[in-house]
């Protein structure tokens, strides 16, 4: 038998039924469409937060007060015996490969302009935050580098803070007060947005040592230190860990470099999309037992077509593959039409839902494919091999 | 020619029986979409229960008092750290013993700091309070005393240590009236934990609890971390909110920067979030009884196709066609009854080994996912199987004898 005589005839057979062909492919197609769909949202949901994450840059060591942490936390943000200080982040400036060191005070308070007022986060930093944080200024400037010690009473507004106290005016050389400490204004922030959760525009940028002042606190809450991506996170934790070491007399701080964090976020949020995957996977199972069934039914159907073949000299192997031929046939066709399916709404989703982040990974698809074929395969093997071993004499005889 | 239902149910049960390889397979398919559906959503349940379990060990009738407050609503990264320029002081809380609803407080600072004792040490996280957090949180000791009763602003060098630091510090030693130095200061210890409980996200068995003015001097801070109040009455719950607020903000300046939360709010959030889960989940799972209903619908066309002859002489001998609907529709519903009764098996056997597996996991399928995976596959069974019946009513008796 030929090549082109089995396609032949497998094609003529799915055709000759072909809502019974279409139904059977359904099974698979709307399998493979819902995991086509959960892992595109999966994956979606996966690059939009990493995506949340390297947007402040990826070559990122935060060191933070104590060693024990909670949740992901370090307990010394909270109260720790020896301060992290603006000493200590200006003594890891000298780190060559720091490009960008900044002291960091996070808190909440009353800001007051004229007749308005807003309680709004603070943020005590340094004046190479934009370049460690990827922020611009819009109108103005940042923060300058003044001695850190003693820096001058300058404040930078978010652009959600500005328009709330200043709307449409230019705040720029306007004195605001922050929590009862008058400041002058110098900048305002392009907008930055919501960034996990956290509003970066409705902020007030002061210097560190200030905010220290504001908040009666003695520790930084974090020290943020950008490195030469050509160094290793290795390299960089050693350098900032000696240097510390010698400052507070033994290691007492918690080093968390970006990486380790995209890492971690990165399996968590892979084992997700794989598990919804695998749950829409389930639909898959079944459509395959549905190719089963239904190739069970059509070798019991033709038992006398597959006897004259055989009875004509056809070997079993020949019969074997007309059958998983058309098992196969079968499932991909339904595997393509359920990744168009899957696509095509994941697309729609979008379309209507904006803000669900949707991708569709080429790994995902073709994967489905493959799972597809390869239910064809296994499902078609149990009917193929009943068909090949028929005895021809009896096959005949059923007539 | 009128058939009764028994004689309906014969005729389907010898349908089915008639083709046994089939039958199982259509059976194995719909228990399989069942089966998901229940585990899965055991699965949501039990997670859900947990998470629900841990909360209640946290407290009863809690009001929670933090610094910092957001114009923009909810809980952000502020709140979380709360450094707020006018502290939340132990005054505060002090001011807050007052109102007559609040049975118990307790002020708490939290922070990390090196403990040793005789050349071992370790950095631990503290947790800085009073008497009354131990019946707040529910905790209990397995030794000696927690902290001691009396002023808040009394430093009393005392400390409760958990059964880790116990065993990181001491090994076989006992610990009680020992002496062991936090930071540059020395605690005695008085009581060692036998709770599994957590607290701020810290499991209780490793955590040095001291008086909060010895925490405030250790930390040289005066600020507060939180204030927790268990209220008398549940109906109390909202206006104690509502004063605390209140007195905070006129102690304050008039200016209000504390957040006041229950409890309960914490706990719906993560109900809501967790119960939305399920579902996602239970009706990702159900896609695969729609499958299983296509399967349904196909082997139902096979069958009536190949029974064109059987469905001709009913006709023939007088069979009305609805009476030919309700044959096919009635064989089809059998097969979804099975397959669903097999699947709440399966399922229930799948929930089994779940719990088997992991103890903690109280997964057992909630009545409403059983209910609802059976009505699904019978919905399916049901639909799927219109159209093959439709077509079975349609056939014309002459035609059909004849075996076309």
């Amino acid at each position: 038998m030929q090549l082109r005589d089995l396609l032949h005839l497998t094609t003529s057979s799915l055709i000759a039924h072909r809502l019974r062909s279409f139904l059977s492919a359904l099974g698979i197609a709307v399998g493979v469409a819902a995991v086509v769909l959960l892992t595109s949202i999966g994956e979606g949901v996966h690059q939009f937060v990493l995506a949340e994450f390297t947007q402040f840059g990826t070559n990122l060591v935060a060191i933070n007060p104590g060693k024990a942490t909670t949740s992901g936390i370090s307990m010394g943000v909270f109260g720790t015996e020896r301060p992290l200080t603006v000493e200590d982040a200006q003594a890891l400036k000298r780190l060559p490969y720091a490009r960008a060191v900044v002291a960091v005070v996070q808190g909440n308070a009353e800001v007051e302009a004229g007749n308005r007022s807003r309680r709004t986060t603070i943020y005590g930093a340094g004046s190479q935050m934009p370049e460690a944080f990827q922020m611009s200024v819009k109108s103005g400037r940042f923060l300058p580098d003044d001695d850190p010690t003693a820096p001058r009473a300058f404040a930078v507004l978010g652009s959600k803070l500005k328009y709330e106290l200043f709307d449409d005016l230019n705040p720029l050389g306007q004195r605001i007060t922050v929590g009862g400490n008058r400041f002058r204004i110098i900048g305002v922030m392009a907008s930055k947005g919501n960034v996990l959760g956290f509003d970066l525009d409705d902020t007030v940028f002061i210097p560190a040592s200030r905010a220290l002042s504001l908040f009666n606190r003695d520790s930084l809450h974090e020290v943020d230190l950008l490195y030469d991506g050509s160094i290793s996170v290795e390299t960089v934790v050693a350098g900032i860990e000696k240097i510390l070491a010698e400052r507070h007399g033994k290691d007492d701080v918690t080093i968390t470099s970006q990486q380790q964090m995209l890492e971690v976020l990165g399996s968590v949020l892979n084992v997700l999309t794989f598990a919804v995957g695998a749950i829409g996977g389930i639909s898959l199972l079944v459509g395959a037992i549905g190719i089963v069934t239904i190739m069970t039914i059509s070798v019991n159907e033709r038992i006398s077509e597959i006897g004259l073949i055989r009875a004509l000299g056809t070997r079993r192997s020949q019969v074997l593959s007309l059958f998983l031929g058309e098992a196969i046939i079968l499932s991909a066709v339904g595997g393509l039409a359920g990744l168009g399916l899957g696509i095509g709404i994941a697309q729609l989703l979008h379309l209507s839902l904006p803000a669900l982040p949707v991708h569709t990974s080429w790994n995902f698809v073709i994967l489905a494919e493959v799972i597809a074929i390869s239910i064809g395969l296994i499902a078609g093997v149990l009917p193929a091999r009943r068909a090949a071993r028929l005895n021809p004499v009896e096959a005949l005889r059923a007539e | 020619m009128k058939t009764s239902l028994r004689d309906i149910t014969v005729f389907s049960w010898g349908a089915l029986s008639g083709y046994p390889t089939r039958t199982i397979l259509m059976l194995t398919a719909m228990a399989i979409g069942v089966a998901s559906v229940i585990m899965l959503t055991a699965l949501g349940e039990g997670a859900r229960r947990y998470v629900s379990n841990e909360f209640s060990s946290l407290g009863t009738n809690l009001v929670i008092v933090f610094p910092g407050y957001s114009e923009t609503s909810g809980l952000n990264s502020v709140a979380m750290v709360g450094t707020t320029p006018r502290d939340l002081t132990l005054d505060d809380a002090q001011a807050l013993t007052r109102n007559l609803n609040i049975r118990r407080i307790a002020p708490i600072n939290i922070g990390s700091i090196n403990a040793s004792f005789q050349g071992r040490s370790r950095e631990v996280p503290i947790i800085g309070s009073n008497a009354e957090l131990l019946n707040i949180r529910h905790w209990q000791l397995a030794q000696g005393h927690f902290l001691p009763a009396g002023d808040l602003d009394r430093a009393t060098p005392v400390c409760v240590i958990g059964r880790n630091i116990k065993d990181q510090l001491f090994a076989a030693q006992a610990a009680l009236g020992q002496w062991i130095r936090l930071g540059d200061r020395r605690f005695r210890v008085i009581g060692i934990m036998a709770s599994t409980g957590r607290s701020i996200g810290v499991d209780v068995q490793d955590t040095i609890i001291i008086p909060v003015a010895s925490a405030q001097q250790l930390f040289n801070s005066a600020s507060l971390f939180r204030i927790l109040l268990e209220v008398k009455t549940r109906s109390a719950i909202e206006s104690v909110k509502q004063s605390t607020i209140e007195l905070l903000k006129e102690r304050h300046q008039g200016k209000r920067d504390v957040t006041v939360i229950t409890q309960d709010a914490v706990l719906k959030t993560f109900d809501r979030i967790l119960g939305a889960l399920t579902y996602a989940i239970g009706g990702i799972a159900a896609i695969s009884l729609a499958v299983a209903g296509i399967l349904i619908m196909n082997v139902m066309l096979v069958a009536v196709s190949q029974r064109t002859a059987e469905i001709g002489l009913l006709k023939a001998l007088g069979a009305p066609s609805r009476q030919i609907v309700y044959l096919i529709l009635f064989e089809a519903i059998m097969l979804s009854i099975f397959g669903a009764v097999l699947g709440v098996l399966l399922g229930e056997l799948g929930c089994f080994a779940i719990r088997l597996v992991f103890p903690a996991l109280p997964a057992y399928s909630p009545l409403w996912a059983v209910l609802t995976a059976v009505a699904v596959s019978l919905l399916a069974g049901f639909i799927f199987s219109l159209l093959p019946a439709q077509q079975a009513a349609r056939l014309n008796p002459v035609l059909a004898l004849t075996g076309k």
